[in-house]
């Protein structure tokens, strides 16, 4: 088995704040591969942006990592320790050099006054040492593969005047001009019309295949992931409950809250079944609930046992972790 | 049995004005709502759905008359008074205010973050004059909140206290304590997290049910009008497109757009490997719309009559209507 | 688990439920509280505001001529003292001190300061001493005085008047102008910038341009041209409020201009367009909803606008171009600082000085703590 393209170990984070040391993520693990797909699923609160913004260094002053946590990126011929990097001039290579990163909301990633072709030119100048003149070919090259028409023309043009979905576009084209080997997408789609996320995933699934890079496709919408991810990873409240091929994951969640937002989902295929919500609302990372942290919400909760004790992860089926006490020892009562 | 229509809209119109180009001659104005007929019946859940650009937030305004109408008709009609709303007397105005309500997309932006949550439900009592002393107001108060499930020791709260769930069934209890009619609903779940859109959803309903009301959902999100809606109209810049009944319309739509709508929402299931029309191009802009059918620079099925003439919504069926030039040679053998 | 643990849980349950039904009054000051550089800045302030208010009750003399010490021009500032080569005592004295010239001294006035024990003035708490008004009631007990002849312990002017006395009054008296000039300020900009946010359009573009005009105007040329126009016969109090109101009119661009953008924010909230829906009338959600939206912010504004018209006025004071003596304020006591002689001999002209900058900060500083505290709904935000 190669070695996975990025390693996430143990990884924890938590804020300085006013109201004290707060807990975004606890002990996270996942590996992505070369040329896959990798789901980040979660709502609000379950540290999934947070973790994304890890891999690049991009939290804030007040963020405090854990000492256990470990991040190894394994490129062709070095094996960097994402935390060990201290120097900016050694923070390139993760930021926009082997990592790139795509987010919500375009109009907030292009800078309103420069044009968007300086933009990409200065991205592709940074990390490498070709010329401008050469820049500016790639960058049209990208314009153009990322589907916008008149690319020469778009490139000397800012950013209001591209639609939303075309934005997005660019911020992909601008984002991949480095040829990263990784491409992490915070909620790329969320902000589109249903008929331009169409149009973009399967732009994103045409590229990954072409420039064999890995995408960690960050989102809450669930049927994006279907359509989209190798494998995916379900966060709630900065823990991760959930892991395991897209397939077996959606077709046999192991965790109640899996279970719970397959259930709350509305579904085309089925008109009839009512939709079920999950009780109670998500507690702030305040709040953080001891032992499971669903416990406080979980209907198959086991008491006392959910309530002081952190489960471990059980094997369920192919490389399929669940995170429940209800799993381990056999004591799956579906 | 015929249903009477709640209300009643009739090439209704709405045009907002854009930044005069010239001194003297027409302004120049978007069209964000264009010759709108629809019907919406007493007791319906109607779901109004369409992209940006589409105008559902617009026509959902308009009905409560939040935005001026520049042409065309809208008639309430219930119970107890039948109004005209686009020649309303300040008076039926003040009635009509009483009857229809709003409940809006973002909660945050939505509670006014200096007032306690009983003071925000009891705002329209007590603007609206319709109770005669505190205590009448704090009972009625009292009452919504509990058919929204709202915790009553939290009504000396203020909003910042709250999840984003927990301010919508605020939002929702406001909407509510006129004792309404007609609920205009505007994307109330888009800004929820799932588990908690499922929640708010299964309220509405239930309030429906119990308080016997007409809503009008605006969403972007088909599958949740799907699962919500018994009757659905699909928006494309400005224009309805195609109405059908709920699972008509998931059954069998005809409308190019409605088709290629919802094969673009993603299947829950990896393996799918339905009949996918992934459309071209980008939506237009309300400013500047093509000319004749609104939706042909982007139909995989144009013809020429489709770039001049813009298609007249026809009768296919029970209440089954759509805009479409070509809608009866489109229609799938297989189906 | 434990009694103590759920004891805590009980105060912890506490404090989030104050924090739940906190008003936005109560969110600011618990912010505001957190800010020690903004503590000690409002601390600062509310004594140097008392001891304006009360000044001539803490002053020993009235600071204008009647309460002048003839025989102590230019004097040196009298510290007192606890202890000295004769001893010490409880009660804390000064020197006294002689005038006189004669043929010994080329007949140049020179002061003999007595050292001895009998030189001593002891000084006496609560005396009674020159008579004020305060509140509209008439009072003759001051702070502290000294058993025979006077303390000055800021030294006196040329002509003779306690510097001390005269500070506080200053002290009063720029605070009087400020909170004069704000006031007016305030009302214009509410009604003016009020109008322009809430109804936008015309009357917003209109009413803009007269603001800009006004803001444009130069102040100093505008009171040099008043300065001619202002006939002597006027009392000082008449020139004082003349003065002040100026300074309002002068002022209310800036805070109308800060209304406005406030107004046209918050009007577009979707809360009011809630309250719109059930038929709200434009003064019910001015009341309920814009006003206390941008209370917070305007209070940061009015404080903030203080020390400008403080310093404005004492800029025009000082090229004498605003308030004369008697009336007394910072600018006015500055007048007579430009002379060299001053500058070399009398240095104790400048202590009023210190006050002002103490006083200017003190405001800059809870100025700053309000407006960082005034937004406690920025972190609820998603």
């Amino acid at each position: 088995m190669s070695k996975p393209l990025i390693s996430v170990k143990d990884l924890s984070i938590k804020f300085n704040t006013d109201e004290g040391l707060v807990t975004a993520v606890d002990n996270v693990s996942f590996d992505i591969a070369p040329g896959e797909i990798l789901g980040l699923v979660g709502e609000s609160g379950s540290g999934k942006s947070v973790t994304a913004k890890a891999l690049m260094l991009l939290n804030p002053e007040n963020c405090v990592y854990g000492s256990d946590s470990k991040i190894i990126m394994n490129l062709e011929d070095d094996e960097i320790d994402v935390f060990s990097l201290a120097k900016s001039r050694d923070k390139k290579v993760i930021r926009g050099g082997a990592i790139s990163m795509i987010f919500q909301e375009p109009m907030a990633s292009f800078a309103p006054a420069i044009s968007v072709g300086d933009q990409m030119t200065e991205q592709l100048l940074i990390h490498s040492d070709m010329s401008l003149a050469r820049a500016k070919e790639i960058s049209i090259e990208m314009l153009e593969r990322v589907g916008i028409p008149d690319p020469a023309q778009r490139f000397g043009q800012y950013a209001f005047e591209f639609s939303g979905g075309m934005r997005q576009r660019a911020m992909i084209a601008m984002a991949l001009s480095t040829k990263p080997k990784l491409l992490i997408a915070d909620e790329p789609t969320t902000a589109l019309d249903v008929t331009i996320q169409a149009q973009v995933i399967d732009l994103m699934k045409d590229l990954v295949k072409e420039f064999h890079m890995a995408i960690l496709f960050i989102t809450h919408d669930l049927g994006v992931i279907a359509q989209t991810v190798d494998r995916m990873v379900v966060m709630y409240l900065g823990t991760l409950i959930e892991k395991g091929a897209v397939r077996d994951v959606l077709r046999n969640p192991g965790h109640p809250y899996t279970k719970g937002l397959m259930e709350a989902l509305p579904r085309l295929d089925d008109l009839d079944t009512p939709l079920k919500a999950i009780a109670g609302d998500i507690p702030s990372p305040l709040d953080r609930p001891s032992g499971c942290v669903f416990n406080t919400r979980c209907p198959v909760s086991l008491g006392n046992e959910c309530e002081s004790r952190i489960p471990s992860y059980t094997t369920q089926g192919d490389e399929h972790l669940v995170a429940c006490h209800l799993m381990e020892e056999g004591r799956n009562s579906k | 049995m015929t249903k009477k229509a709640l209300i009643s809209s009739r090439d209704l119109s709405v045009h907002f004005p854009l930044p005069a180009t010239r001194l003297f001659g027409p302004k120049p104005f978007v069209s964000a709502v264009e010759g709108i007929s629809l019907d919406i019946q007493q007791g319906s859940f109607f779901g109004l759905v369409g992209e940006s650009g589409s105008g559902k937030t617009t026509y959902g305004r308009a009905l409560l008359r939040a935005v001026p109408i520049a042409q065309g008709k809208i008639t309430y009609t219930d119970e107890n008074v039948s109004y005209d709303l686009t020649s309303l007397s300040a008076e039926e105005m003040t009635d009509y205010r009483k009857r229809a309500q709003l409940i809006f997309q973002d909660p945050y932006a939505a509670l006014s973050p200096r007032m306690t949550v009983r003071d925000i439900i009891a705002e329209p009592l007590e603007v609206m004059g319709l109770t005669k002393s505190r205590e009448e107001t704090d009972e009625r108060v009292r009452e919504i909140a509990a058919k929204c499930r709202i915790n009553l020791e939290h009504l000396r709260r203020f909003p910042h206290a709250f999840s984003g769930g927990q301010r919508q069934r605020i939002s929702i209890a406001r909407a509510l304590v006129s004792n309404p009619r007609f609920i205009v609903a505007d994307e109330s779940v888009a800004a929820l997290d799932v588990s908690i859109q499922a929640d708010v959803l299964n309220l509405l309903k239930s309030i429906q049910q119990d308080m016997g009301l007409t809503f009008l959902f605006i969403s972007h999100d088909l599958s949740v009008i799907a699962h919500t809606c018994d009757h659905v109209a699909v928006m494309y810049l400005g224009r309805i497109v195609e109405t059908a009944p709920t699972r008509e319309l998931f059954a069998e739509p005809r409308h190019p757009y409605t088709k290629a709508l919802l094969s673009a929402i993603p299947s829950l299931d990896p393996d799918y490997a339905g009949d996918v029309q992934k459309l071209e191009g980008e939506i237009p802009s309300p400013s500047n719309p093509p000319p004749g059918c609104k939706f042909h620079t982007r139909c995989p099925h144009v013809i020429d009559i489709c770039r001049t003439e813009e298609p007249r919504l026809s009768k296919l069926g029970f209440e089954h209507d759509v805009a479409c030039h070509r809608w009866e040679e489109l229609v799938d053998p297989s189906e | 688990m434990t009694e103590l643990s759920s004891s805590g849980a009980n105060v912890d349950q506490k404090l989030k439920e104050a924090y739940f039904t906190a008003s936005q009054g109560q969110l600011i000051w618990t912010r505001f509280k957190k800010q020690k550089a903004a503590m000690v800045g409002a601390a600062v302030l509310i004594i140097l505001i008392l001891s304006g208010i009360f000044a001539p009750f803490l002053t020993p003399y009235d600071p204008t001529i009647t309460g002048r010490n003839a025989d102590y021009l230019n004097g040196a500032p009298n510290v007192p003292n606890f202890c000295d080569d004769n001893g010490c005592s409880l009660r804390p004295f000064i020197y006294s001190h002689e005038r006189s010239r004669s043929i010994k001294t080329n007949f140049r006035w020179v002061t003999e300061i007595d050292t001895s024990l009998e030189g001593r003035r002891y000084l006496t708490f609560l005396p009674q001493g020159d008579s004020y008004t305060l509140f509209g009631l008439q009072f003759n007990t001051h702070l502290f005085g000294v058993d025979k002849g006077k303390v000055h312990i800021f030294g006196t002017d040329s002509t003779g008047k306690d510097i001390y006395s005269r500070t506080l009054q200053a002290i009063n008296t720029s605070l009087a102008v400020g909170t004069i000039g704000v006031f007016i300020a305030f009302v214009l900009a509410l009604m003016i910038g009020g109008v322009s946010g809430y109804y936008g359009g015309k009357i917003d573009s209109v009413l803009q341009m007269i603001t800009d005009a006004v803001r444009t105007i130069p102040t100093i040329p505008l009171f040099m041209a008043l300065a001619a126009f202002i006939p002597d016969t006027w009392s000082s109090e008449t020139r004082f409020l003349f003065i002040s109101i100026i300074l309002g009119f002068v002022g209310w661009p800036t805070l109308a201009r800060r209304v406005r953008t406030h107004l046209l924010t918050e009007r577009n909230q979707e809360y009011v367009l809630a309250a719109q829906l059930c038929g709200a009338k434009p003064g019910h959600i001015i009341r309920r909803h814009l006003l206390p939206s941008f209370t917070s912010y305007i209070i940061v504004d009015l404080v903030i606008s203080f020390p400008y018209m403080v310093l404005s006025e004492t800029g025009l004071s000082f090229i004498g171009l605003g308030l004369k003596d008697p009336v007394n304020s910072l600018g006015v006591m500055l007048q007579n600082v430009t002379s060299a002689d001053v500058l070399l001999n009398y240095q104790w002209y400048f202590i009023p000085v210190f006050f002002f900058i103490t006083l200017v900060l003190a405001f800059v500083f809870v100025g700053d703590g309000l407006r960082d505290a005034a937004d406690p709904y920025s972190d609820s935000k998603k």
